[in-house]
């Protein structure tokens, strides 16, 4: 019998490659499609997944600075950025990190005056508000 | 037996099909196209359900502080969860005009169960205080007591 000789025959060998090359190509441009689209889309998903509370807000009357009590409920990590007092910039210490679950003070020094109402906004890096209406004592 | 269609058998046609390869790259980018939009959608809608998911949870978490007082082993509190869901309450305060004092908490509360809850480091004020829970999903309940 006789064998087909194949190790000469270079015929279709070119369609063949171009097919594979083609193939590999398209695989790349898609892999690399979804991860641009998952790294884009990642900031959207973790702005939606971001919540905050205030447990408190402590208008102390032994040093008359205001203490915020936060706490991160969302499901990623939180960076506080600001916090806003009728509006106004206050400062504080430090913006800081808040894991998930994650809780502490926030201290303002900013003078207030009893009785007097106060909307407080806490802001996120990614722009999440939380904030409330809270009344001097 | 092959009809005519103007003018044209339709093995004819079939034959073209087969052998005109013109605008399949235009199809398989189309194609593409689709699946990716179908991926970022995807991707998108499953995050924003699961946040509504979570949110809606928080609207069904109902919990009541029934009472808050000093007892043999140290300050009691009843706490009620008047909800449809379990909920995990992580964080408990004593408010007075004085201070306002945090402590960490993990008490699971059934749907429909009344929970007491035992501390002995806390001394509940003598004056009018309040009493404030608050729960893993953010929610809070306060107890005003004189």
């Amino acid at each position: 019998m006789k064998r087909p000789k194949l190790s000469g025959d270079k015929r279709a060998i070119t369609p063949v490659l171009s097919s594979l090359l083609l193939m590999v190509v398209a695989v790349a441009a898609m892999a690399i499609a979804t991860t641009a689209t998952y790294v884009i889309t990642s900031n959207l998903r973790e702005t939606m997944s971001e919540r905050v509370i205030m447990e408190d807000l402590w208008f102390n009357t032994q040093d008359g600075s205001i203490n915020i009590y936060v706490r991160n409920v969302g499901k990623v990590a939180i960076h506080v950025s600001s916090v806003y007092m009728n509006n106004t910039p206050q400062s504080f210490a430090k913006p800081f990190d808040l894991d998930v679950g994650g809780h502490r003070w926030l201290n303002i020094t900013r003078n207030w005056a009893p009785e007097d109402l106060y909307y407080v906004d806490v802001v996120t890096s990614r722009g999440t508000h939380v904030g409330d209406y809270f009344k001097a004592p | 037996m092959l009809s005519r269609v103007g003018g044209l058998t339709l093995e004819t046609i079939s034959k073209r099909l087969r052998l005109d390869k013109r605008g399949v790259s235009n199809v398989i980018v189309a194609m593409l196209s689709l699946v990716l939009v179908v991926i970022i959608s995807a991707n998108v809608i499953i995050w924003s359900s699961q946040m509504s998911h979570y949110d809606w949870e928080k609207t069904q978490e109902k919990i009541e502080i029934v009472s808050a007082q000093t007892g043999r082993n140290g300050a009691l509190f009843t706490v009620n969860n008047k909800g449809s869901l379990t909920a995990h309450v992580v964080s408990l305060w004593v408010i007075d005009s004085t201070q306002h004092k945090r402590y960490d908490v993990d008490i699971f509360i059934n749907s429909g169960e009344n929970s007491t809850y035992t501390r002995m480091d806390i001394n509940l004020p003598s004056e009018d205080f309040l009493i404030k829970i608050i729960t893993e999903r953010g929610n809070m309940a306060i107890l005003s007591q004189s």
